[in-house]
């Protein structure tokens, strides 16, 4: 009896050693940052506050954080302009040329990021755009409206449009239907689709090491040249924060909501799926 | 053109007043444009400038083409990339098909848990992750000490294949596990019981129920993660072996270091071509009409 008991907990054994496998060495980040030491050494010989004060003062750090969050804000606005008529008229209608459509707005899903980003730094480069903002922005508005997309897709299959036959037939015209039904009862939807859009832009390395250049540098691509030239120990405080980030979003967006319209986030916490 | 005829299919259909038809069919045209028009300008143009550069940067031909594919030097390129991103392909399987197993079978304390950090490493950065390696790595980091305490000389870990391995692993697992879970949430457990109640012991029925009805799942994950690691970049700039370039090594270093645009636009070209014959094999294999979503 025993032995099979044993045996129906290997998988449940081998999932939690997958799992520490995927979190032990993000957390690895977290006493690094406290460390004393001048470069990645763990464990740490002593521990401080010393890179905290130096990030938070440190304009080569502070700079690419504000780009970060500039950029990432302006491609999740346009991003949402973009993408909520499309995925609207994706869903609902059916016209010439569809399946094209939708293989356009997968494409750079499909390519991978270190084509686009080399594409982006001559065909930006050619314009006078790398290294600027609105370069940045553009190039992450076509990588982000994807994600957004299909998030958005997946909402809009999943909404009974006979609420808004029923706000229809109470008098309500297009417009007001479409503020006080539709928007209202897509709202989790849409929330979850900008957050995917900020997160692309935000997360995105590869075509912000390529095109960002210095005056428009994103924190990742800061990241990843810093552990190229100095391997500057700033790089923890940097994860630590992100990771903090990270798990607060987490653990906020999987809290029960009262109107529960969670299962249109394809990467909530509840999972894919029905 | 296309319109007018669409316009009339539709009136054939329903036989409805023309003028509110043509409405409703410029309607998805007006919704849809300014996205479309962004991505062919700010996307699909910058591919074809790619595509044109590879054919004429230093001058009109197809010799770049040439030397990827008559050097043993680029081949060997492309098989240690091929063979890399095959190598995570199966890691990544073997260790997320347990855990999507798991998760997807338990609705308690441990299959929350467990999805929780699969999506917080999803989330994570791949900067973060890959930088979390080089500690973990690294000549004074853990598994170094743990060496050194067994009276052991550490052997070099960091910048070769095997680390950049690692770290593409761990950061392509989730993707893996989240394309695992999304078929496995849909597989009812009355199959199983089903399967239970008519004799199979659990590994019976695991193999015959459930693994089959899995499949699905299995081919979307390791499309995606196949696709994803050809082209990966961070982790094995950061990572990987200055001696076993993986292609996009190579271009990193035809654009930085000799700044041979021609040559960097045709490999990547090749390398968009490979995820793209992976993408339509792996649908007309197994049938699949979406892979993503």
């Amino acid at each position: 009896m025993s032995e099979v008991r044993l045996r129906d907990r290997i998988p449940t054994l081998a999932a939690i050693l997958v799992a520490l496998f995927l979190f032990l060495p993000i957390l690895i980040v977290v006493p690094m940052s406290f460390s004393t030491a001048v470069s990645f050494q763990f464990p740490p010989p002593g521990y401080s506050m010393g890179y905290y004060r130096a990030y938070f003062s440190d304009p080569t750090w502070l700079a690419p954080t504000a780009n970060s969050f500039i950029v990432a804000t302006a491609t999740m606005v346009l991003t949402m302009l973009l993408s909520v008529p499309a995925a609207f008229a994706y869903v609902r209608k059916r016209f010439v040329g569809r399946t094209a459509v939708n293989l356009l707005i997968m494409l750079p899903l499909i390519v991978p990021p270190v084509v686009s980003a080399l594409a982006f730094y001559g065909y930006l480069g050619r314009a006078g755009l790398t290294g600027t903002l609105p370069g940045m922005v553009m190039a992450h508005v076509s990588l982000a409206i994807p994600v957004s997309f299909l998030v958005l897709c997946a909402t809009l299959k999943g909404f009974d449009r006979n609420l808004e036959r029923a706000a229809m037939i109470s008098g309500a015209g297009p417009v007001r239907t479409f503020f006080l039904v539709t928007m209202p009862t897509l709202r989790s939807g849409m929330v979850t689709a900008s957050m995917f859009a900020f997160l692309a832009s935000f997360n995105e390395a590869v075509v912000a090491i390529f095109i960002s250049g210095r005056d428009a540098g994103t924190l990742p691509r800061k990241m990843f040249e810093s552990i190229q030239l100095d391997a500057d120990p700033v790089i923890a405080v940097v994860s630590t924060l992100l990771i903090g980030g990270v798990l607060l979003g987490v653990v906020v967006s999987s809290m029960p909501r009262r109107r529960s319209q969670s299962r249109t986030a394809a990467v909530s916490l509840r999972g894919p799926g029905p | 053109m296309t319109q007018s005829v669409a316009n009339g299919t539709a009136s054939l259909e329903r036989g409805a007043n023309p003028t509110i038809k043509q409405k409703q069919q410029a309607f998805p045209l007006v919704l849809l444009a300014p996205c479309v028009v962004f991505l062919l300008v700010m996307f699909v143009a910058p591919l074809i400038y790619v595509i044109v550069l590879s054919v004429t940067e230093p001058r009109i031909s197809a010799e770049n083409y040439e030397r990827i594919f008559a050097s043993p030097v680029y081949l060997r390129v492309l098989w240690n990339t091929f063979q890399t991103a095959l190598t995570v392909t199966l890691v990544s399987l073997t260790l997320g098909y347990p855990l999507a197993y798991v998760i997807a079978r338990r609705s308690d304390w441990l299959g929350t848990c467990l999805l929780a950090i699969v999506v917080i490493s999803f989330w994570t950065g791949f900067v973060v992750r890959t930088y979390a390696w080089l500690i973990i790595l690294g000549n004074r980091g853990p598994v170094s000490n743990i060496f050194h305490w067994l009276g052991w000389e550490p052997p070099q870990l960091l910048f070769t294949s095997f680390s950049s391995t690692v770290g593409m692993v761990h950061i392509l697992l989730p993707f893996m596990v989240l394309a695992l879970l999304s078929v496995m949430k849909k597989i009812d457990a009355l199959h199983l019981r089903a399967a239970n109640s008519l004799g199979a012991p659990p590994f019976t029925a695991f193999r015959t129920v459930f693994l089959p009805l899995s499949l699905a799942g299995v081919v979307n994950g390791s499309i995606l993660v196949f696709t994803f690691a050809l082209g990966f970049y961070i982790t094995p700039i950061l990572l990987g072996s200055p001696r076993d370039l993986m292609i996009s090594q190579l271009i990193n270093q035809q654009i930085e270091e000799v700044l041979n645009w021609g040559f960097a636009s045709a490999l990547s070209i090749v390398l968009l071509s490979a995820t793209l014959v992976t993408i339509i094999v792996g649908n007309k294999l197994f049938g699949l009409d979406r892979l993503w979503g």
